[in-house]
Formats: structure tokens, C-alpha cells, sequence
């Protein structure tokens, strides 16, 4: 774990967002699960808003493969196999010197305790299977969760791109109420379903995704404005060039998430206070 | 320690409209939040509530010295909600000013009395008690093994918009 804290950041220009935006942002930490394509402009653009703290989490370094889309990684990366949070980091740092980071070269799953004191968690992994457990994992420690998602279909000898951007806030609807996530896509995507081999990407839907994610973060955390009704669920069609609210939560509007509503779905599963007092040793010895 | 306190927007309008509403004699009313915790980095504990215990109306004890007295039968019925559903309780209550709220000295008598009696039918799980105003808090929280409580650092409301009182 690496921490940065040097000269600040010039915000005048956004201070729009209200007068208490600029400490807010910078009294802010963020966890960003995946630097690839949608990760790496989410971490770009965060850290020109000049928020202060940030968990930077992707086991993977950079390759070839990743050059057409993943913002901030140079030929050079690929030859010395730079991390992909190696370059978010080295990005953020470069506009916000002050930024604190922490860099997690790992699985997630290995270091999910640096998640639970986050204020806002994005999302930016490619199965359904981790989004559902980061999902879950977000709502254990009432957490704000922003989900990317992109896509591109084949259908009739041509391809589609499509993407959404989902927020998960606590007590609001779920990737499960939005449809994102269902048993038969957690099924299928678990018997390898579809069409093998690495899964096209290009940089401009990840950059446009990456951008609403980024408009519902600053809408969520500063006093921008007081609107209320911010969407959950935004869709993005690749082909028409459309972003759309999507009409898939029209009949569940006022009705709470029945999917982690119970006081057994909060907070460690397994908790003892051990582990506080043992470090409460350590510090005084 | 880091004490990170969390609660969704709609349960803290909740607690807030429970809390304000008259009692027949007492001057304010008094509730608990049923939470659970978590362990995060560093050996800090975030504290995740999930909902309010409401004290009855006739669980108040009539005295004009406080602003509030709770009776046995509170207290009775706070422990068994803590012991039934494995419940960390923060005991809450709210002083009707903006800024940042502080316990009177009634407040830490009365909180140090009661709490510790989580422990009884809770025993490895923090408790405590907040103090809200109208747009600020302030919370202890007694962790089980240490003899003294210690400040809550941070409250977090959740929802949209999130913001930190």
C-alpha cells in the first residue's frame, strides 16, 4: 500500500458545484474495483474533481491488448508490465498531487476490508458474479455503489454496443431489482455460456459510461443541486448514440429492496471483537 | 479508533419525526437503533444501523429533573430486542439545535449506567449512544474489553444525496 501527499489542485473553475463541494470531494474516499477500460477514466476524472482518498484495486498489469482503451498507459507500461493501478494512481497523482492512495495489486475478495470505510464504491469488473459480491459486500457497510456494465453483441453479422450505469444505494433498488443481475445469468455466466475468448472493448463507450458514473458520483456526494430523482439505472445505446433512463424500474418506483432488507445482511458475518482489541494492544504497547 | 457511524437518509427521518412527536409528560423522547458492526482497517468499527427501537410511551418514567427517564420495562425490552436479533444498541436521542450536539452531564451518568447492560445479553458487541441535533451528532461507543467508550469519529447519512454531519 502506497500513500502520495503533495501540492494541491486549483478547483475555481467547478466551484458551481457548491461552495463546500471542493472539502467535501476532498474529504472523499472512493474505491475503484477494476482499472481496465471503464476503471482508468473513473479514476482520471476523480481525480481532476480533486477527491482526496482513493482504494485503487486490479490484480492485473498492463498488456498490448489493453492500449486501445485504457487511459493513462503507454507502450512503456507494457514493457516494464506496469499495474493498471500503478497507472490510475500515477494518473490522479499527476493532477492531484495531495490525492491519498492506497493501491491494492490483488483480487479484491483479498482485500476487501479496505473497502468498508469508503464512502462511494465503483464498480468496473466484467462478470456478473463479482458484480453481485461487490454488490453485497457494499450493502454489508451501507456503501453507495456505482456499477459500469459494456457490452457488444453480434446479432445478424453485425455488432452492437450497449452499457448501462447503475447506482446501488442502500435501501434503494438493487442490481437484482434493476435486472442486471438474476439467477439465470449468474447460472449461465457460471457454465462459461457464450462465445469464448476475450471480450471486445473499445475506449469511447468505456469513456461515456465512465463520464454518467462519474455525474451520478458528484450528484450523490456534493450540494450541486437538490435534485432528488437521480437516476439509478441509465442505459447506453452504442449504435444510436442514446443514453436513456431506463423504464425497467417503473413498477418498483416507492417499493424497498427486498434483497438485503434484513438486520443479518449489514455488518461483519462473522464478528468479533477480537481483532479491535488486539489492535488497541498493539497501539498502546 | 476510527468509530464510523452509518444510517440511511430514510431511517434517520424516521428516528428524527418518532423523536420529535409530544409525550404525554416527558419533555423529549429517547430510542434505540438496532446495528450491526463491522470490523474496518486499522482496528476501527463501523457501526451499520438498521432500524429504530421505539420506546413506548408508557415506559417513561415521569420526572421533571430530566428531559427524559427511561423505566425498567425500557430497558427490559431494549435487551431482549438486542438479545433477539443479535443487535448492536445505540441508544438515541435529540436536542432540538443546528451544530454539533454534546452529551449533557445527564446524558453521560444516565449512558454509562445502561449500556454496559448490552453486554449482558450481547456481550461481544459494541453499544452505545448518539445525540443528534438538527443537522449534526455526536455518539459514544463502548467496545467490549475496554474500559472507557470512545468518541464516534464520523457519521455518514446514506442515500441520495450522501453527506457526513
Amino acid at each position: 500500500m502506497k500513500e502520495v501527499d503533495r501540492a494541491g489542485l486549483n478547483l475555481d473553475r467547478q466551484s458551481f458545484l457548491g461552495k463546500t463541494s471542493a472539502p467535501i470531494l476532498d474529504n472523499t474516499q472512493v474505491a475503484i474495483v477494476g482499472l481496465g477500460g471503464g476503471g482508468s477514466h473513473i479514476a482520471q476524472q476523480l481525480g481532476h474533481l480533486g477527491v482526496g482518498e482513493f482504494v485503487l484495486i486490479d490484480p492485473d498489469i498492463v498488456e498490448d491488448t489493453n492500449l486501445n482503451r485504457l487511459v493513462g498507459a503507454t507502450q512503456q507500461d507494457v514493457t516494464k508490465g506496469s499495474a493498471k493501478t500503478s497507472v490510475a494512481a500515477r494518473v490522479i497523482v499527476s493532477v492531484n498531487p495531495r490525492a491519498r492512495i492506497c493501491v491494492e495489486t490483488t483480487q479484491w475478495q483479498k482485500c476487501g476490508i479496505a473497502l468498508r470505510s469508503c464512502d462511494v464504491i465503483f464498480g468496473c469488473v466484467d462478470s456478473i458474479g463479482e458484480r453481485e459480491q461487490l454488490e453485497t459486500v457494499a450493502r454489508r457497510y451501507l456503501i453507495p455503489y456505482i456499477d459500469i456494465g459494456m457490452d457488444v453483441h453480434r446479432m445478424n453479422g453485425e455488432f452492437f454496443i450497449g452499457g448501462q450505469v447503475a447506482l446501488s444505494v442502500p435501501e434503494g433498488p438493487c442490481l437484482r431489482c434493476m435486472g442486471i443481475i438474476d439467477d439465470r445469468a449468474l447460472e449461465l455466466e457460471a457454465q462459461q455460456y457464450g462465445a469464448a475468448g476475450s471480450r471486445p472493448q473499445v475506449v469511447w463507450p468505456n469513456g461515456l459510461l465512465a463520464s454518467l458514473a462519474v455525474g451520478s458520483f458528484v450528484q450523490l456526494m456534493t450540494p450541486w443541486h437538490t435534485r432528488l430523482d437521480l437516476p439509478v439505472l441509465v442505459e447506453f445505446d452504442g449504435n444510436a448514440q442514446t443514453v436513456s433512463r431506463s423504464n425497467k424500474l417503473l413498477y418498483l418506483e416507492g417499493r424497498p429492496c427486498p434483497h438485503f432488507a434484513s438486520l443479518s445482511s449489514l455488518g461483519d458475518p462473522f464478528w468479533s471483537a477480537r481483532a479491535v482489541r488486539k489492535h488497541v494492544a498493539t497501539t498502546i504497547s | 479508533m476510527k468509530i464510523l457511524f452509518k444510517v440511511t437518509a430514510r431511517l434517520l427521518a424516521e428516528v428524527k419525526d418518532q423523536l420529535s412527536r409530544p409525550h404525554p409528560f416527558a419533555a423529549e423522547r429517547v430510542g434505540f437503533l438496532l446495528c450491526r458492526v463491522g470490523l474496518l482497517e486499522g482496528g476501527g468499527v463501523a457501526i451499520l444501523s438498521h432500524s429504530l427501537h421505539e420506546v413506548a410511551d408508557e415506559y417513561y418514567l415521569d420526572d421533571p429533573s430530566v428531559g427524559a427517564m427511561m423505566g425498567p420495562d425500557a430497558i427490559r425490552k431494549a435487551l431482549q430486542a438486542s438479545y433477539n436479533q443479535q443487535a448492536s444498541m445505540f441508544h438515541v436521542h435529540m436536542h432540538s439545535h443546528d451544530g454539533r450536539p454534546r452529551f449533557s452531564h445527564i446524558d453521560e451518568r444516565e449512558t454509562a449506567k445502561f449500556v454496559p447492560d448490552f453486554w449482558n445479553v450481547q456481550p461481544d458487541l459494541p453499544h452505545g449512544a448518539i445525540v443528534l441535533s438538527e443537522d449534526s451528532a455526536c455518539g459514544k461507543c463502548w467496545i467490549p474489553g475496554l474500559e472507557a467508550p470512545v468518541d464516534i469519529s464520523q457519521f455518514s447519512v446514506v442515500g441520495i444525496p450522501t453527506r457526513k454531519l
